[in-house]
């Protein structure tokens, strides 16, 4: 187990650069995700800790060791890829000894079989360890391969979208089997994947990364509610985030929001908030950004006070509950509803937006300015990671 | 007016050729089927569940073994494919390369032999439902996989078919881009009202596009209803476990009488939970059932609550929902909340289950046991 540091690594292919850059401090038993779209360098970096990648600059250390040199061998890092490359042949309990048995390890057969028992009750699989891997589901694959990790004592284990090829509930149910292991593993754990559920449950710290640099590392709840810029507010989350723009007025000792809905002009007070307050009269911005999640719009069927008038784009069902997308002079409002409404396409619905928790972005940069109640927020978040 | 009718459809593959003798043979077995004009139906199984080769029998690619296949009132049995009068659109898309857009959502009228200004008019009306107009002039390589699948569609529906059969279209698309196309499909569906039969084995999909769901397994019918009906009321263990998600918690259950009152218990786990007054007809002590509920239907319960204390075996904090999961002897009983607090594991909760939304199975044939009337 060890604390895996990467400094200002840099790796290049050809003319790509895949890392610019990238600094990550991974404590000691920590569970980190490594979160971003296809082809943002997630593997990469993942490669190059295990070694199998070399950068052309910065400095990868486990513990103070600085690793660069050391080759993949030798570094004692395990890694869970998609497929749980299980030999066919062997039983579980052979697959678990496999690496212990090799050249390098030499352990003798008392030592492995104590080690194997001790990881079959961690990993919840004691009566499986006679079978052979086509007498398991995927699932019990799933454990026996990170059990047969486990029993090396790694520094670190090295988890690359290992439930990205299932389909989306058995990948659903897998990743809460994860968890439930997760906590018995005790160890250092970095995890890549490019789904937002996995990274949100599994990850006691999240890095978001985008063309091969970092964009925020926190926690969930940090990345969820104060997101650091529209890129990752729009990772976030099922369905996506609304981000539109917005003209904030002064109006008479308040703040006005005013947009345009079907070339209409819809005003929108901005309640008190003295984060918000002050942010906006300091920056003085003449268009901002205003992001809302879906489940913060509100719907009703008949004109209400308040509402804004606009028609159904689509009505989905997205398992446990639906979406509702509402069109207004070209732009789509996302909002939950629940499951079974009769909602006809094209029809009218009336839209309220809940701005008390919306989330503001700098509307040229994009960048994230202030969010409501944004101190109730970075406490919350600073008393979860204390637990 | 049926739009597609199959009347005790079989499909039995030729397995004289092999050594080992497949025990469930028939691909399709005695499958009756009724679409309504204009409705859009989804066939709905896990990979290998005959779903497919029902569609190729429909379009006249697969020979049918047994049963009659109606589009309209035709019987269309002995009629080569293309006087079927139906529109295809597959997984894989099989656009002409050399041809740009315009000349592949052309090339059925041509080949058809409708004149030039007709066609012109056809795909210029067309072009912008689909979203195609400013991709006309693009060659197939150029193209995302949402277009093509759009330039796909339109090439099918252009003939105007008395049915539209799709397999799987939206299976190469990632996440967001067929989540939108999916949209799409909806609407345009919607609009051009027409017969539609569409194979996924993604139960999302199925649920919401469908007008109604024909769920498969082994070549059988499950049942058959609109989302809603197959939800809240599945015929049997198979369609319950497969539509929702999370899926619903199904747990072996033994029935015991306090006084009484009926419990549901479980090996292994303390958890008992009131059974409903309306299963007071179909059970009795000792009585080993399987018993589901939707995670959805599971609660926690506040300081007052007189439900089961349990300990979190995990928690999925996901953003938008938090999901909990209990032990229940073999299970992870799931739940899921929108309430802000945070647990950990090892804390306990007190469970409520709504027991009126609980569905009993028989433990052997997986059938729905109901309350008798």
């Amino acid at each position: 187990m060890a604390r895996i540091k990467i400094e200002n690594v840099r790796k290049t292919f050809g003319k790509v650069r895949a890392l610019d850059g990238v600094t990550i401090d991974v404590k000691d038993k920590e569970f980190f995700v490594l979160f971003g779209p296809a082809g943002a360098g997630k593997t990469t970096i993942l490669n190059c800790i295990a070694g199998i990648s070399m950068p052309e600059e910065g400095m990868i250390s486990f513990d103070d060791n600085i690793m660069n040199l050391t080759d993949p061998a030798h570094r004692n890092v395990a890694m869970v890829f998609e497929n749980y490359a299980l030999y066919p042949q062997m039983t579980v309990y052979d697959n678990m000894a496999s690496a212990l048995r090799s050249k390098l390890y030499k352990t003798d057969e008392a030592e492995i079989k104590k080690r194997i028992e001790w990881a079959a009750g961690v990993m919840k699989m004691d009566n499986l360890l006679e079978r052979l891997p086509g007498q398991l589901s995927n699932g019990q694959k799933q454990r026996v391969a990170m059990g047969r990790a486990l029993v090396r004592e790694p520094n670190v284990f090295l988890m690359d979208e290992p439930l990205a090829h299932l389909d989306a509930k058995l990948r659903n149910s897998m990743r809460t089997e994860l968890k439930e292991m997760q906590e018995n593993l005790g160890s250092t754990c970095i995890y890549v994947t490019h789904d937002f559920m996995e990274a949100m449950a599994l990850g006691d710290r999240i890095a978001i990364i985008n063309k091969g640099k970092i964009v925020q590392i926190g926690t969930g709840d940090e990345i969820y509610y104060m997101p650091c810029n529209e890129f990752t507010a729009q990772l976030m989350g099922e369905p996506e985030i609304n981000i539109f723009t917005a003209r904030p007025l002064v109006g008479s000792n308040k703040y006005i929001l005013d947009f345009d809905v079907n070339g209409e002009r819809i005003s929108v007070d901005l309640p008190y908030d003295e984060g918000v307050y002050s942010k906006l009269h300091d920056l003085r911005l003449e268009n901002v950004d205003c992001g809302i999640r879906p489940q913060n719009v509100k719907y009703s069927f008949e004109p209400k006070e308040g509402y804004f008038k606009t028609t159904v784009y689509s009505y989905e069902s997205i398992g446990n509950k639906s979406v509702i997308v509402a069109e207004c002079g070209g732009f789509q409002l996302r909002m939950i509803a629940p499951n079974g409404l009769n909602v006809a396409i094209d029809s009218e619905i009336y839209i309220r937006l809940e701005i008390d928790h919306a989330m503001f972005f700098d509307a040229e940069t994009k960048d994230y300015i202030i969010r409501y109640d944004e101190a109730g927020f970075t406490a919350f978040a600073a008393s979860q990671e204390e637990k | 007016m049926a739009g597609l009718t199959l009347e005790h459809l079989y499909k039995r593959y030729d397995n004289s050729g092999k050594k080992k003798k497949i025990k469930n043979d028939f691909a399709v077995k005695d499958l009756n089927l009724v679409c309504e004009h204009g409705e859009f139906i989804a066939l709905l199984g896990p990979s290998g569940c005959g779903k497919t080769t029902t569609l190729r029998m429909i379009a006249g690619l697969e020979e049918i073994t047994d049963g009659k296949i109606y589009i309209g009132e035709r019987l269309v049995n002995d009629l080569h494919p293309k006087d079927r009068n139906i529109g295809l659109a597959f997984e894989d898309y099989a656009m002409y390369p050399p041809l740009n857009v315009y000349g592949n959502v052309a090339f059925n009228l041509r080949a058809k032999g409708v004149d030039k200004e007709t066609i012109d008019k056809k795909v210029r009306e067309l072009a912008p439902l689909m979203q195609i107009d400013d991709i006309l002039d693009k060659m197939p390589v150029k193209l995302s996989g949402g277009q093509k699948q759009r330039v796909n569609i339109a090439r099918a529906i252009i003939r105007e078919p008395e049915l539209l059969l799709m397999d799987e279209p939206l299976s190469h698309l990632d996440g967001k881009a067929r989540q939108a196309m999916r949209v799409e499909i909806k609407r345009l569906i919607n609009k051009i009202k027409c017969t539609t039969v569409y194979v996924t084995h993604d139960q999302l999909e199925a649920m919401s596009l469908a007008d109604k769901i024909a769920i498969i397994n082994f070549g059988v019918l499950q049942q058959f209803g609109t989302p809603t009906e197959v939800y809240d009321d599945p015929a049997n263990e198979f369609v319950a476990s497969f539509i929702g998600e999370p899926p619903m918690n199904i747990m072996t259950t033994t029935i015991i009488n306090k006084d009484g009152t009926f419990f549901f218990t479980f090996d292994g786990s303390n958890l008992q939970i009131a059974v409903p007054k309306r299963y007071y007809s179909v059970v009795s002590d000792g009585f080993r059932c399987r018993m589901g509920v939707r995670p959805m239907d599971v609660m926690i319960g506040g300081a007052d609550s007189k439900g089961t204390p349990e300990e979190i075996a995990t928690f999925e904090n996901l953003g938008d929902e938090r999901r909990i999961g209990i032990r229940v002897g073999d299970v992870l009983m799931m739940l899921i909340t929108e309430d802000e607090k945070r647990y950990k594991r090892g804390d306990i909760i007190k469970l409520e289950v709504r027991g009126e939304k609980t569905h009993l199975f028989d433990i052997e044939t997986g059938d729905r046991i109901r309350e008798k009337a």
